[in-house]
């Protein structure tokens, strides 16, 4: 039953990507693009980690594509541009091979030298839950936590500074 | 005499709209907003179920066909001749309705009976030019045309319907008492 | 397996009778008729069979008849792929996040172990903030596939106006979750028993900005701006006819359940009457035998349950229906500039005060 699950996502997940590459309309690549996601966050369910997740379609589906939406529809992108795009489809599927590739000789190696790789398998239980992840977050991994925070304030910070700029100068 | 001009001043209106802090934090002035609504609703939601028969409701539409709004004498609706009686009509033919009506729509053919008395052989009003202006009430010697307060019964799918001889727009005098007073009050007629 | 099986299916059925069956039929009706009680009108009552107009409760039934004979119409130049679905986009989360919200607590009926709730998820209010975050699309697509300007407008405050307003629900959400220590909406629930527990006398604040934004969130007046009528024709749902159009306004109808579910449970006890658990309620039903008291007690939990969420709407409904429209910037700058700041000032109270304990 997981099996079979998680082949339906993850053919879901790379046919949807694909879609989203080499569509020649903006939109559809960005649906394309959600639909991406949503099958990730079925695989991640599969799992056990829900929150990550929940976590995946609020974050990704629900506000970054909303934005790219946005900013796809305010701009106005043509197909025009996505044509461009069609043309470096030979580049496109060389890139989607050899990052592939690497994905595959990656876990092989995993495979080969298994002490490389932590794996969790005591906590299978506990793994994905939201105390488990906050515990792992505010425990064991405060210091990348913190990077990762004071980053996205200076993201902020500086998005902030520079919408400001832009106002000002038209005036 | 009139009314004096120290009174027509206009009440004081508050244009600037200078919130206070209490207005400025809007959700009290909204909790007051809905308290006024919420006791509409609910007094109306009291007076629906238990509605109390000839009390007066709240609720102030009318279920038309069912229901009709009681007009005023004032208002125009279509016109129509005021019978004797004996059930001859009023009117003596003397045209001047012809003359004033400003769409042309009416029309009359005028005869003299055996006293010599002229009465309107043919009286016709076309509903459909008729723009209810009330001119042909305001000039009849005779009070013999008023504006009754109908407003049914004028649409149709014929234009020739429309057409009203003489017996279709005959009324007695007295489902059209209020509006021959009305007429009698505001236009300064020469016989009365 | 079988009786879990069994279970979920009688729950699914019941959230899915009383949503599609009951609310979203019912609610179009309320609309009407609460909005003409209010002005002191009669509202609908003309549909009857044979001559019973039952307070015009017949009107849902022609509404549907009619928008079922309707043309379905795609305008020139639409998308009609996307024309298509974001009806269905926007409607699914409206249903979908029911499935996370508990409607009653946790009994043993025949034996067997009864949790009123159909997923009890670990991540629950995630889980609602996901898909509600999916409903911006829905308005998003249908404003951009019409091909229309007035549409594609909608569409863009829509979003907009989504996007920031989740920002200030998600903040907090985050008041509620540090009260009470769970994202589990079911043990949210099942720790208000107690009457002095409940989010309302926890979290003022956040209970009066979560229903500010959950309302703005649903587009609906005073924040209709994306479908302001007297500006943009009907936002971006003007191309639609017939179903499709049906489709927007049951979704929005069925998000008007949702929050007032999501208030019920986070803020207003649940399943709870006020200074009744439910160890007390079944001891008051022992009279009924355990699995007689326990069914009892289930009753009375979805009564109550279902009685705040109506209170809710009809205080959506009323809101709806006394205030008028914000500006398009006041829309923003309440978001971003009051909103915002509000929430994480709560946050910070909030964690002082647990610290402090």
């Amino acid at each position: 039953m997981q099996l079979l699950m998680f082949y339906i996502f993850g053919l879901g997940a790379v046919l949807s990507a694909t879609l989203m590459v080499t569509n020649i309309k903006p939109v559809t690549a960005a649906m394309n693009l959600i639909m991406t996601m949503f099958f990730l966050a079925g695989i991640y369910v599969l799992l056990d980690a829900h929150l990550i997740a929940a976590l995946q379609i609020i974050v990704y589906a629900g506000a970054i594509m909303v934005l790219f939406l946005f900013v796809i529809l305010l701009l106005n992108v043509h197909e025009k541009e996505g044509e461009t795009a069609r043309r470096k489809v030979v580049i496109q599927f060389g890139s989607i091979a050899i990052v592939g590739s690497l994905f595959i000789i990656i876990a092989h190696l995993a495979v080969i030298y298994p002490s490389a790789v932590k794996v969790i398998t005591d906590t299978a239980y506990e793994f994905g839950t939201t105390k488990a992840v906050g515990k792992m977050l505010f425990t064991d991994f405060l210091l990348p936590f913190e990077i990762a925070s004071f980053l996205l304030l200076a993201a902020i910070v500086g998005a902030v500074i520079l919408a400001k700029r832009r106002i000002d100068d038209s005036e | 005499m009139g009314i004096p001009i120290g009174k027509l001043k206009p009440k004081k209106v508050r244009k600037n709209i200078d919130l206070t802090l209490w207005e400025r934090l809007y959700i009290f002035e909204i909790i007051r907003g809905m308290t006024v609504t919420t006791k509409h609703f609910m007094a109306n939601l009291v007076g629906f179920v238990l509605h109390a028969k000839g009390k007066k409701r709240n609720i102030i539409t009318v279920y038309y066909p069912e229901e009709k709004v009681e007009l005023p004498p004032a208002y125009r609706g279509r016109p129509v001749l005021v019978m004797r009686e004996n059930g001859k009509e009023r009117c003596v033919a003397c045209g001047l309705c012809e003359k004033i009506c400003p769409a042309s729509a009416i029309s009359i053919i005028a005869e003299e009976n055996e006293n010599g008395d002229r009465y309107p052989a043919s009286y016709l009003l076309d509903m459909s030019r008729c723009v209810f202006c009330g001119f042909c009430e305001e000039v009849c010697p005779k009070e013999a045309i008023v504006m009754s307060s109908e407003y049914e019964g004028l649409a149709k799918r014929d234009r020739n319907d429309l057409l009203c001889t003489k017996e279709m727009l005959l009324r007695t005098e007295n489902s059209v008492k209020g509006r021959i007073e009305y007429i009698r009050r505001i236009y300064a007629k020469c016989n009365y | 397996m079988a009786a879990n099986l069994i279970e979920s299916i009688v729950k699914i059925l019941f959230i899915f009778s009383v949503n599609i069956g009951f609310f979203s039929p019912i609610l179009g009706w309320v609309e009407r008729k609460q909005s003409a009680l209010m002005q002191d009108r009669v509202g609908a009552n003309r549909a009857d069979v044979c001559g019973f107009t039952l307070i015009g409760l017949f009107h849902p039934i022609a509404d549907a008849i009619k928008v079922l004979t309707k043309e379905d119409f795609i305008p020139e130049g639409a998308d009609r792929l996307f024309h298509t679905i974001a009806p269905f986009i926007s409607l699914t989360p409206a249903i979908i996040t029911f499935a996370v919200i508990p409607f009653g607590g946790q009994y043993e009926l025949f034996g067997h172990h009864v949790n009123l709730i159909i997923a009890d998820l670990d991540v629950g209010i995630l889980f609602v903030f996901a898909f509600a975050s999916l409903a911006s699309f829905g308005s998003v697509l249908a404003g951009w596939s019409s091909n229309n300007n007035w549409s594609f407008l909608g569409g863009l405050r829509a979003s907009a106006q989504m996007l920031s307003y989740e920002v200030v629900m998600g903040l907090n959400i985050i008041g509620v979750i540090m009260v009470y220590g769970t994202l589990r909406l079911s043990q949210i629930g099942a720790m208000q028993a107690d009457f002095f527990n409940w989010g309302i006398f926890l979290q003022p604040v956040g209970f009066v900005l979560f229903f500010t934004c959950a309302i703005a969130e649903n587009k609906r007046a005073p924040f209709d701006v994306a479908e302001a009528e007297s500006e943009l024709v009907a936002g971006y749902f003007t191309e639609y006819s017939g179903m499709k159009f049906v489709m927007f306004w049951m979704g929005e109808f069925l998000e008007i359940v949702t929050i007032g579910a999501l208030v019920t449970t986070m803020f207003f006890g649940a399943w709870h009457l006020p200074f009744v658990s439910d160890q007390m309620l079944l001891n008051y039903f022992r009279f009924a035998g355990p699995n007689g008291a326990a069914s009892l007690a289930i009753v009375v939990n979805i009564i109550t349950f279902f009685s705040k969420v109506i209170f809710f709407i009809w205080l959506q409904m009323t809101i709806r229906w006394t205030l008028p429209r914000f500006r398009y910037d006041q829309v923003m700058r309440l978001g971003w500039k009051m909103f915002l700041p509000i929430a994480l000032i709560n946050i910070f109270i909030t964690g002082v005060v647990i610290l402090a304990k």
